[in-house]
């Protein structure tokens, strides 16, 4: 778990963060979001001791992170940045093994490691292990950055925008795979990202700050239904509020059982969101769709009715985090 | 940049550059073991001079003089240089940088020949002043390159390596230092080859080294002398050079194998 506690960073007058509090449990997905040199991502930095903070406690599994040994406590922090940080002269494979070696395991068990975190990661061994990072696509090299952070099994894992260079689709593809990761592996993220709509399919718990302080804390949902503040609001898309809303709630939780007339000639899966099914119905000239599961077998329906009904706030389920 | 590129385009590419240093060594000795025998051929060049093969003392016994004050010159400079270049990059240092980068540029200023005429009082005729004044005026390529390899390193490398939790001597010794090998190397490279024909002025203080026969021919007026001694240490400095140059590929293709 780690806990801020009034942490303050000051880079001679200036507050670079001021004040800010905020507590991720174990296991959870927080994002950190806002405008540029909202102080983002100098929180970020403050949690691994890259900064030090000026005033506050910074609390890591009941230890402020200044009773850890810095060296000791970056190796289990995992870190991920925008532009990879790789080192140019070292392969992939001796880049992704780096912590372990430092923890001095044994090469056979670094080399297991590295194998398996390239395989999670999409990286056929005999293809890359002997590459440069010059020789990767800015996707490849993001995959080697998170599984160099991920090598010595951190509990912790800091990511300092680790998309923001790449192309929409890349980018798109590479949130789904962390999302599939962090399903598995459970990990403690802070990730940090000025794409509101990254922040909102990956976080459990979003953080929006400005000017160094905390503007709304909370589920992505939960700040969906009620921004406090124009800001926030603004961040979150104004009128694109709703279909981002919509975005986030699977048709599984909201369809309706099979009704007693034809089944409806679209069909949509049981996993997707309300937005894919809104767009589906805009597509195919329809209000109603049929819901089926990972075996094309009929198991609802999806009505525009129930979609506009189920978007209103008091009725939406709030994600918990 | 490159200085093969030229070479390219006359055939000699790829495996063949490999064979410069001996083509250049080759010459060294043909110059060393072949002018005591050329007298002749000197002779053409001062027709009236008693002697036209120096003969106060072998050119392979001044070659190795000449290497030796180069050598340890050489040593005195890159391990002064570059530690001095690392320390003023590290955390405590910094504040030395400054200094350290006017005290490397300043010495360049300074013309050897003046260094001589002040470290002679002080230390005496010979070798001693010769290696000063060599130290002085070649410290300024390292220190250069070494600080501007090391600062040169990406920053998010040097960030990331510390987030890894790797320690300040991991970081210079694994990622600085690797990172800024090839440039500091063309420092020293810079540094040694211009010092192979300064240190020839040491002969002035009575250093005995290939620059010897050059200051005879110039008091004589023997233009045979001049020319033993100018031609044996301007393919020393092909040899040493072209050296380099073979190290600062193969240090290249060990840093980026593709």
């Amino acid at each position: 778990m780690i806990e801020l506690a009034h942490v303050t960073k000051r880079f001679g007058d200036v507050a670079a963060v001021d004040d800010i509090s905020l507590r991720i449990a174990k296991g959870k997905f927080c994002a950190l979001v806002g405008t540029s040199g909202c102080g983002k991502s100098t929180t970020l930095r403050m949690i691994n001791r890259l900064i030090a903070h000026s005033d506050g406690d910074i609390i890591l599994d009941g230890q402020p992170i200044d009773a850890y040994d810095p060296v000791k406590l970056r190796r289990r922090i995992g870190y991920v940045i925008q532009h990879t940080g790789l080192f140019p002269h070292w392969t992939v494979a001796r880049n992704i093994g780096l912590v372990p070696r430092l923890l001095k395991w044994s090469a056979a068990d670094v080399q297991a490691k590295v194998e398996e975190l390239m395989k999670l990661l999409g990286l056929p061994v005999d293809e890359f292990a002997a590459k440069y990072p010059h020789q990767l696509s800015g996707g490849q090299a993001q995959r080697v950055g998170v599984a160099r952070a991920l090598a010595a099994d951190p509990d912790i894992l800091l990511m300092d925008e680790p998309f923001g260079a790449l192309d929409p689709i890349t980018r798109e593809k590479l949130q789904d795979e962390l999302s599939r990761l962090q399903a598995r592996m459970h990990k403690t993220v802070v990730f940090v990202t000025h794409d509101m709509d990254e922040a909102l399919r990956l976080a459990d718990h979003l953080v929006v700050m400005r000017e160094g302080r905390i503007v709304q804390q909370g589920s992505p949902l939960a700040l969906l239904q009620q921004p406090n503040d124009p800001f926030v609001e603004s961040l979150l898309g104004g009128l694109e509020r709703g279909l981002k809303q919509a975005a986030l709630t699977r048709i599984k939780d909201h369809m309706s059982p099979m009704g007693p007339t034809l089944p409806a000639q679209s069909r949509i899966p049981a996993a997707f969101s309300l937005r894919q099914g809104l767009s589906m119905m805009l597509r195919d000239h329809t209000d109603r769709l049929t819901v089926v599961d990972q075996h094309d077998v009929p198991v609802g329906e999806l009505t525009l009715r129930k979609i506009v009904k189920e978007a209103q706030p008091e009725q939406g389920k709030v994600r918990e985090s | 940049m490159n200085p093969s590129v030229g070479r390219r385009s006359l055939g000699l590419h790829g495996a063949n550059r490999a064979i410069w240093p001996a083509v250049w060594f080759a010459l060294l000795m043909l110059c060393v073991w072949g002018f005591p025998h050329a007298d002749g051929v000197l002779r053409s060049l001062e027709p009236d001079a008693n002697q036209v093969v120096y003969q106060r003392a072998s050119l392979a016994s001044l070659l190795l003089q000449h290497l030796f004050v180069v050598s340890v010159a050489a040593v005195v400079t890159i391990v002064g240089g570059v530690l001095a270049a690392i320390a003023v990059t590290r955390e405590g240092g910094r504040d030395f940088l400054p200094m350290v980068a006017q005290v490397a540029s300043l010495g360049q200023t300074f013309p050897p020949v003046a260094v001589l005429a002040l470290a002679v009082p002080a230390l005496g005729f010979g070798t001693l002043p010769i290696i000063v004044a060599l130290v002085l005026y070649g410290m300024l390529p390292i220190v250069r390159n070494t600080l501007g390899g090391l600062q040169d390193v990406d920053k998010d490398i040097k960030s990331a390596a510390i987030a890894m939790g790797m320690t300040p001597w991991q970081v210079l010794r694994q990622v600085e230092l690797p990172l800024a090998a090839p440039v500091i190397l063309a420092g020293i490279r810079t540094s040694v080859t211009i010092n192979i024909s300064t240190a020839a002025i040491g002969a002035t203080v009575g250093a005995r080294n290939l620059g010897d026969p050059i200051i005879a021919g110039i008091v004589n007026g023997n233009m045979a002398y001049i020319v033993q001694g100018a031609l044996t240490i301007a393919l020393l400095a092909l040899t040493v050079d072209s050296l380099f140059e073979r190290f600062q590929e193969r240090l290249r293709s060990r840093l980026y194998t593709s």
